[in-house]
């Protein structure tokens, strides 16, 4: 016998927890055990932390179940188009410089149909935080592969098992030239959020990488028992997130490290860019 | 002569200086109070030995179209002008090169290919070039000297307007100009006898040094820019690269922000993401991308969201003829996109009408939160047209939006259901004002929601907002016969210039013709179209597309036959097509 649900309740109950003034009223529509709700938990937090307030930030998602992010964030939220939220997200950083821009997309969106916009964002270095929701499936139309579904892994659209090789997201935004690149998992909501807090606080570019497993979807790889398993913290006395080839080196050989995996703080965001050359004689 | 009205073509292939003299005989004849329109051609490639043709229509009484032929033919290239010469009236004018015979293979002179009842001039252009700047490069200079000469030009107010031209350049390059003008004004005089009869009188009369000289695309670039633009994204296309060309150069030094982005998609989901943010934005594009924005415009109608594209056709489908006039994409603007989109279509009809249209564009789309579709074609992107200076736009154009008072902020819903459709909007930063927004169907509140009530009620409610804009839209433009007349032709976007002249032309003939166009297609007037269409007999629709789009939206409000005429030739619409057709037509 399952006891009714209050939300006003819930929420009385934990008031305490001054985070829940970034919660909206609405349920989350994820499925019970989903790897998003740690995933916002330690957004909301992490803005809490910075003393951000809501209307300062706006938060810019596309489509899929990671795209519902907006609607449970008390905030500037706009769900926009599969694949878009990186460029909406820009144009909204571009023209009010004053706020403080996300960017969500799962894996399908950012990786799949929205791939195409990722290396301009970071040549650009605008100064957004993209969280990349990856639990590795299309959860919302019901299981097919994306483009970080491991090699031979059975989907609704593979079930002889996927044929394509999955793309690695962290070396993808360190290729472009993405200026802070971390890695979080659902699993570790404290941890995330300090990554969150580093790469909003980051002026220019910041790719979040954030793994989480599909518990309706996939019921054998990225399970939160084999993540949990694999993922351990980047060892900061072993890596230096200000050097490239070191990064590079995570990237290719160490997939489920936590933490910063690189950072360039000298360069330049867009709007610093255009001030600076404003000033140089034509 | 009554009026003078005077096309004049220069014929060279490129590298000859055969536009820039197009220019400098425009813009002189601008200052000297006459009206403009030009409308050159080149070849789409950059580099080699294409013909181009700098074609100018000069007239005293306001010019609608640059004219289909030419009274004047200035050929620096014989063979390029060879060709031309199919566009060379019946007694047209021709100033050539009278080079040595050893400069021509036989029958490679362009004199040679002449009608009976059309005057040259041979004038020694390359001869006399070469003496006044020692090259041959000022031919084009010598032949507008020569053109003054036998047309009873100012001397020296064209000289002063040519130094005026080249000011920032070198003395030297100003020199060598200036020089070769005299030269070939000086020979020209002294050595040819006036045989036609044109003549250019009063000259100096009203001099305007004030008067713009601009095509299409900076006259949108201007009225948006005036409208208080604060960003543009755009990728390169043709025929609207020049708009982005613009914008790079003046929205940063008014604290605005260009951005070139990867795609059109991009362009605008930069245009979307900024309207949202509260600020004006806009992009360019043409039909190919155009279509790749198809989604976009489905968001900015859903989640109510400014945003404002401009559309330079040319011809299609697909790649189609990058560099060729076409009106084909009135279906898309009205109708693209996925379900019931309500959205604002706007085809200015000259470029003066740019500048005006780009300000609506701008307003409209942040007062009713929606998309506004602005489209100009190839021939209004590139045609060149003196116009005085604008006015700035009114104050109530430049801050329209419409924001929720503190009582409806204490239970905000940003999705009301009002009367007009329109509901108050917050713009990030404002505090207990955050919203959330989205392409699915939502409730006021802006959650998603799929049940029949709140479709229909928020279908209804996106709708509703074209009554609004409807009490907007500028009165119809009517000309022509006054009472119940033969023929009443409706036209759009850049051929109702055609459309008017062709109607003048048919007054004076003495057929009782009127002309009916609308700066807006969507809202479109159509109570003024229904009471047009009652007092004429027939009704002729003129448009550059084969299958006859604007005649096909018009039919549901008239209900009644309509000839047509449906042209594909990849060339503005002329008012001597439209004439010929209207005389075709059997009144009976």
């Amino acid at each position: 016998m399952t006891q009714p649900f209050h939300l006003d309740e819930q929420i009385a109950s934990v008031k305490d927890k001054g985070f829940l003034s970034f919660r909206t009223g609405e349920l989350p529509t994820w499925c019970p055990g989903c790897g998003y709700f740690g995933i916002t938990d330690a957004i909301y937090k992490a803005c809490l932390e910075l003393g951000l307030k809501n209307e300062e930030i706006c938060a810019v998602s596309g489509i899929g179940c990671a795209g519902r992010f907006p609607v449970f964030m008390n905030v500037y939220g706009f769900h926009t188009l599969h694949g878009r939220s990186v460029p909406v997200a820009s144009g909204v950083k571009l023209a009010r410089e004053d706020l403080t821009v996300f960017a969500v997309a799962g894996d399908g969106d950012a990786l799949g149909i929205g791939g195409g916009h990722l290396p301009h964002v970071a040549r650009r270095n605008i100064d957004i935080t993209l969280f990349l929701f990856d639990n590795s499936i299309y959860g919302l139309t019901k299981g097919q592969s994306s483009a970080t579904t491991l090699y031979g892994q059975k989907t609704s659209s593979h079930p002889s098992g996927n044929p394509d090789t999955p793309v690695n997201p962290v070396k993808l935004a360190l290729a472009y030239g993405a200026s802070f690149v971390a890695r979080g998992f659902a699993g570790d909501p404290e941890g995330l959020k300090h990554i969150v807090k580093a790469a909003i606080v980051h002026k220019g570019f910041s790719f979040v990488h954030i793994t989480s497993p599909c518990v309706t979807f996939d019921k054998s790889n990225f399970t939160w028992n084999n993540l949990k398993e694999n993922h351990s913290p980047i060892d900061t006395g072993l890596h230096d997130p200000g050097n490239m080839e070191s990064a590079m080196r995570m990237a290719e050989h160490e997939r489920f490290k936590i933490g910063i995996i690189f950072k360039d703080e000298k360069r330049l965001s867009y709007h610093d860019n255009l001030r600076q050359m404003a000033l140089k004689p034509k | 002569m009554s009026r003078l009205d005077l096309v004049v073509e220069i014929c060279g292939s490129a590298g000859e200086g055969t536009i820039s003299a197009g220019e400098i005989l425009s813009r002189f004849m601008s200052e000297e109070g006459y009206d403009i329109m030009s409308f050159d051609s080149y070849p789409a490639e950059i580099r080699g030995f294409g013909k181009c043709v700098a074609h100018t229509r000069i007239s005293r009484g306001g010019v609608l179209t640059p004219g289909k032929f030419a009274d004047v033919l200035i050929a620096l290239n014989d063979i390029h002008s060879i060709g031309q010469l199919s566009v060379l009236k019946e007694k047209g004018v021709l100033i050539y090169d009278n080079k040595p015979a050893r400069y021509h293979l036989e029958d490679q002179s362009v004199v040679g290919w002449l009608e009976p009842g059309m005057t040259p001039y041979g004038i020694p252009l390359t001869e006399l070039s070469i003496k006044a700047s020692g090259n041959a490069r000022a031919r084009n200079m010598v032949a507008l000297g020569a053109f003054s000469a036998l047309f009873g030009i100012d001397r020296d107010a064209f000289t002063e307007s040519i130094r005026r031209r080249y000011g920032k350049k070198q003395q030297a390059v100003i020199d060598s100009n200036v020089n070769s003008f005299l030269e070939g004004y000086a020979w020209t005089l002294e050595n040819v006898r006036k045989m036609d009869s044109f003549r250019f009188d009063g000259m100096s009369a009203e001099v305007k040094r004030d008067q713009l000289i601009i095509n299409g695309n900076e006259a949108t670039a201007m009225g948006a820019l005036a409208a208080g633009l604060h960003l543009y994204a755009g990728y390169p296309i043709t025929p609207a690269t020049k708009i982005m060309e613009i914008m790079s150069k003046e929205l940063p030094k008014r604290g605005g922000i260009f951005l070139q982005t990867e795609d059109e998609i991009s362009s605008i989901a930069h245009v979307i993401g900024a309207g949202f943010a509260g600020e004006r934005a806009m992009t360019g594009t043409s039909g190919p991308g155009f279509c790749l924005m198809s989604e976009f415009t489905g968001l900015a109608v859903m989640a109510e969201v400014p945003a404002v594209i401009v559309d330079s056709q040319r011809g299609g489908p697909s790649t189609g003829m990058p560099t060729k006039h076409e009106q084909s994409d009135l279906n898309i603007a009205l109708y693209g996109g996925s379900g019931d989109s309500p959205r604002v279509v706007i085809a200015p009809t000259c470029v003066e009408e740019c500048y005006q249209a780009a300000v609506l564009a701008l307003y409209i789309a942040e007062k009713y939160q929606t998309l506004v579709i602005l489209l100009l074609d190839f021939f209004l992107s590139n045609s060149i047209k003196n116009m005085d200076p604008p006015t700035a736009p009114e104050t109530k154009y430049l801050n329209a939006h419409i924001v929720p008072d503190a009582e409806a902020l204490s239970d905000y819903k940003r999705f009301r259901i009002t009367e007009n459709g329109i509901s108050p909007r917050t713009i990030p930063g404002t505090e207990g004002g955050m919203f959330f927004a989205t392409g699915l169907e939502h409730d006021e509140r802006g959650k998603p929601v799929y049940d029949t009530v709140s479709h229909t009620r928020m279908t209804e409610k996106r709708f509703r907002k074209h009554k609004g804009i409807a009490t907007e839209i500028p009165a119809p433009e009517v000309s022509g016969y006054e009472g119940d007349a033969d023929i009443g032709v409706v036209a759009w976007g850049s051929s109702a210039g055609a459309a008017r002249e062709a109607v003048e032309y048919a007054n004076e003939k003495g057929i009782k013709a009127a002309c009916f166009s609308s700066l807006f297609i969507s809202p479109f007037p159509e109570s003024e179209l229904k009471l047009f269409s009652k007092r004429c007999r027939k009704i002729l629709v003129p448009e550059m597309n084969y299958s006859g789009q604007f005649a096909n939206m018009i039919a549901r409000y008239l209900e009644r036959p309509m000839e047509r005429l449906n042209l594909v030739t990849g060339l503005p619409m002329a008012s001597e097509d439209i004439l010929k057709k209207i005389e075709e037509i059997e009144y009976l």
